[in-house]
């Protein structure tokens, strides 16, 4: 998504250890609802989309109207990361915050932490691995879940700063636009670097703030999920 | 303070923490290169956010942390709510100080590498204590926990329920030496199996144990109705794991029938998934999957099965690694079908290629080359895959060729049974020449069966004997021939490491003299300096000497 420092001539650099586009589906069709979260390799062949759409119906045992619908939603999402991509991004470090507030299955998680989008070596996956073995998670769904989170919340982020770089570009034009931006992309959601990493602070964070940053796992049991889950479709209906 | 080796004779007036000594370089209140180098970020100057001194907050938090329970494993997790900063950064501090052992060096280790085992405390710390249980080897010494050198006298049934109660009993003796990783793995599988013993009771929990939370105490679950839960502990902090045959970690254990119960229901039901876990009954539907996937050819399976429709169900069933590779039956099949007009060619090939030694092992060419002959796509195919696949592929050939005219079937049918009995015995060795051997050895056989007669009824009792005889010594070869060719390529390679080896000590042993001899002369020279300015000065004073005898008029001088 960004432009790179280095590069080879093949690949686009990218914003994380691997480019993926976190797709989000939520179609409704003859009464059934299908709701979806994953990761998509852009580099993958666009024919791969109606394959997987295809096995997607198979496997769940969905009426066939699901896979022209799963295929062009699929489609749509990854035509609009495309347009992103090889925008002029700034490479100027941007530390976020990053909130995780999901439910997969049985377990709920919350969580707060700081994530920096210019870390090409970063990894929501492997984030996501730590996470589960030191948190002890055996539901495998968990994983790919939270890294999935952390990619659609990076994906804003990014989509949001190219909408504002370009804005800034057009109403400063002819003046030195660029180092305003960066100026200015101290607001929104990149923390303050400068007052977090001053010199005489210390980057160990008060004893009394450790639990805002302290992930919170929860295990439901039944009664729990199915109330979670009426009180969210009437909240998306 | 640490030190990396016990002084006895000091009063331990300090803690003591063990680092591995490749790791001496540490010190508290310096950075030193190796860390420079592998942390590059933080020294290059290229953010505000990464200095030498946040790295140096972060390291010393972690390892202090650590130190604060040093039987503990400290995960990632703990640290990075207390840490400013991203949360990759932060966890690559974490892996650099894991890995040089500065953190989690005497903790209890996880479970080995799957990620699937099941890491919670309870499970490693009862592998330590079955360690206990077990014995070791002869000649050597096993210390009953990480941090004591007493050596095992009670097994303690673990009432008390934490090894970290053992450690403050065990007293700070001597040396803490970290759990042998041999152990582990040579009486690893034998702590799977055991499974989990109850805290409180001392019996075995089958079917599901109760996990104390913060600590790493498990009881059964009668106990847990009944209320025994251990000293100060309560109902809640109790957390149910299941180890029936639901959990991840028991779908680990798949039994050959199991195992082949799965292949067959696949076989038959292709992707639906529900009446596969309905035929294998012990097994849950995600528990299929995973093994399935687990298997070397289980994606193939997955792949091509429902579009199979007429594998000679016949001649498969008998073979239990038959089951496998449908795609490639698939792919033989059609291969042999197309060709079969080339059969004399592929027949002559057939001899050519099976001399061939398996260095065909190696190649890693693509699968379909144009230009090679069918013969050796096959074998290239073989040998990618494992000898079941190649003993089936070649099953579903012969059986194409058999579809064609009757009477060799029954020929084959009856050598089947031998050949289950040649082929199972050496499943670990691949040998790919082996199938194509006795692949060729059958086409032989059918065509000069074809050719001499069709009353191949009368010479039905003797052709099944030859065949016999062929197969069974064909595959005795090949099984030799591979594991000779196996054992001298690693012979190769190790003479080659150990060569290169020694020339580089030479190498290093000629740098150091030529060094030292350097040396020696940059020392030569100073002196041959020193001696000219001596003598110069001597000159000097003689002259002096001269002068003044000169000024004063002695007649007579003589120098």
């Amino acid at each position: 998504m960004k432009l790179p420092a280095t590069s080879s001539s093949k690949a686009p650099v990218k914003p994380t250890a691997d480019n993926l586009v976190p797709i989000r589906l939520d179609i409704e069709t003859e009464g059934q609802r299908y709701k979806d979260a994953f990761t998509w390799n852009p580099s993958d062949p666009d024919s791969e989309v109606v394959v997987f759409a295809k096995r997607t119906v198979r496997d769940l045992k969905l009426p066939p109207q699901f896979i022209t619908q799963i295929a062009q939603s699929i489609q749509t999402q990854l035509t609009e990361f495309r347009s992103y991509e090889g925008q002029d991004m700034y490479t100027a470090e941007k530390i976020v915050p990053i909130k995780l507030d999901l439910r997969v299955n049985h377990t709920l998680i919350k969580d707060h932490f700081l994530w920096d989008l210019n870390n090409y070596e970063s990894d929501p996956e492997e984030f996501a691995r730590t996470f589960c073995n030191d948190m002890g998670i055996e539901d495998p769904e968990v994983g790919p879940a939270v890294a999935f989170a952390i990619r659609e919340q990076l994906y804003e982020i990014a989509i949001q700063s190219v909408a504002s770089a370009r804005e800034i570009k057009i109403s400063k034009k002819g003046r030195r636009g660029a180092e305003h931006a960066i100026s200015s992309k101290g607001g929104g959601n990149a923390l303050d670097l400068m007052k977090l990493f001053r010199y005489n602070s210390s980057v160990v964070r008060k004893r009394k703030e450790w639990y805002v940053y302290e992930p919170i796992v929860d295990i439901l049991s039944n009664e729990e999920v199915d109330a979670l889950e009426a009180r969210e479709d009437r909240n998306t209906r | 303070m640490e030190m990396p080796q016990y002084d006895p004779n000091t009063k331990p007036e300090f803690e003591l923490y063990t680092i591995p000594s490749h790791s001496s370089w540490f010190r508290w209140d310096d950075i030193h290169e190796t860390e420079r180098t592998a942390l590059k970020e933080f020294f290059d100057g290229s953010s505000i956010s990464r200095t030498p001194k946040i790295y140096k907050e972060y390291r010393d938090f972690m390892i202090n942390k650590y130190r604060e329970e040093p039987s503990r494993r400290l995960t990632f997790t703990q640290v990075r709510k207390s840490l400013v900063g991203d949360v990759s950064l932060l966890h690559k501090v974490f892996r650099f100080l894991d890995e040089w052992g500065l953190i989690n060096f005497g903790a209890v280790s996880r479970g080995d590498d799957s990620d699937n085992r099941d890491s919670s405390l309870g499970d490693t710390e009862l592998k330590n204590q079955v360690k206990i249980e077990e014995g070791a080897p002869n000649g050597v010494r096993v210390v009953a926990l990480p941090n004591s050198l007493k050596p095992i006298s009670v097994p303690n049934s673990g009432a008390d329920g934490s090894g970290n109660g053992k450690v403050a009993v065990a007293g700070e003796t001597g040396v803490k030496l970290p759990p042998l990783a041999s152990y582990s793995d040579v009486f690893g599988d034998l702590v799977k199996l055991k499974g989990f013993k109850c805290g409180s009771c001392g019996e075995q929990c089958n079917s599901g144990c109760y996990e104390y939370s913060k600590g790493s105490f498990v009881i059964c679950e009668k106990c847990f109705k009944n209320g025994n839960y251990g000293e100060d502990k309560s109902k809640d902090d109790f957390r149910f794991s299941d180890l029936g045959g639901n959990s991840l970690t028991h779908g680990a254990t798949w039994t050959e029938a199991e195992t082949l119960l799965l292949l067959e229901s696949v076989m038959r039901h292709g992707d639906n998934w529900e009446l596969v876990a309905q035929n294998v009954p012990t097994k849950s539907k995600l528990d299929c999957i995973s093994k399935l996937i687990e298997l070397p050819f289980g994606e193939f399976m997955m792949g091509s099965a429902h579009e199979m429709n007429s594998c000679p169900t016949g001649s498969l069933n008998s073979l239990k690694e038959g089951q496998s590779a449908s795609s490639e039956n698939q792919n033989d099949v059609k291969m042999e079908d197309q060709v079969h007009d080339q059969m004399n060619e592929s027949k002559q090939n057939g001899d050519a290629a099976t001399e061939e030694p398996p260095a065909k092992r190696k190649r890693i060419a693509p699968l379909s080359d144009g230009g090679s002959t069918l013969i050796k796509q096959v074998a290239h195919i073989s040998t990618m895959v494992g000898p079941h696949v190649t003993a089936a592929a070649a099953e579903a050939a012969v059986a194409a060729l058999c579809n064609e005219s009757s009477c060799p079937r029954e020929i084959f049918d009856g050598d089947e049974d031998y050949l289950a009995n040649g082929l199972s015995s050496p499943t670990m060795v691949s040998d790919p020449e082996r199938a194509l051997q006795v692949d060729a050895s059958k086409m032989e056989e059918n065509q000069s069966d074809l050719t001499e007669t069709q009353d191949a009824s009368s010479e039905k009792n003797d052709v099944p004997l030859n065949l016999r005889i062929r197969t069974a010594t064909a595959t005795a070869l090949g099984a030799a021939a591979a594991n000779a060719k196996l054992l001298a390529d690693q012979e190769d390679r190790e003479i080659e490491h150990l060569v290169a080896i020694i020339i580089e000590t030479q190498m290093k042993k000629l740098h150091s003299k030529i060094n030292y001899f350097d040396d020696l002369e940059l020392i030569m020279e100073k002196e041959y300096n020193e001696m000219m300015q001596l003598k110069e000065c001597l000159v000097e004073e003689r002259i002096d000497v001269l002068e003044r005898a000169l000024k004063t008029g002695v007649s007579k001088w003589r120098s």
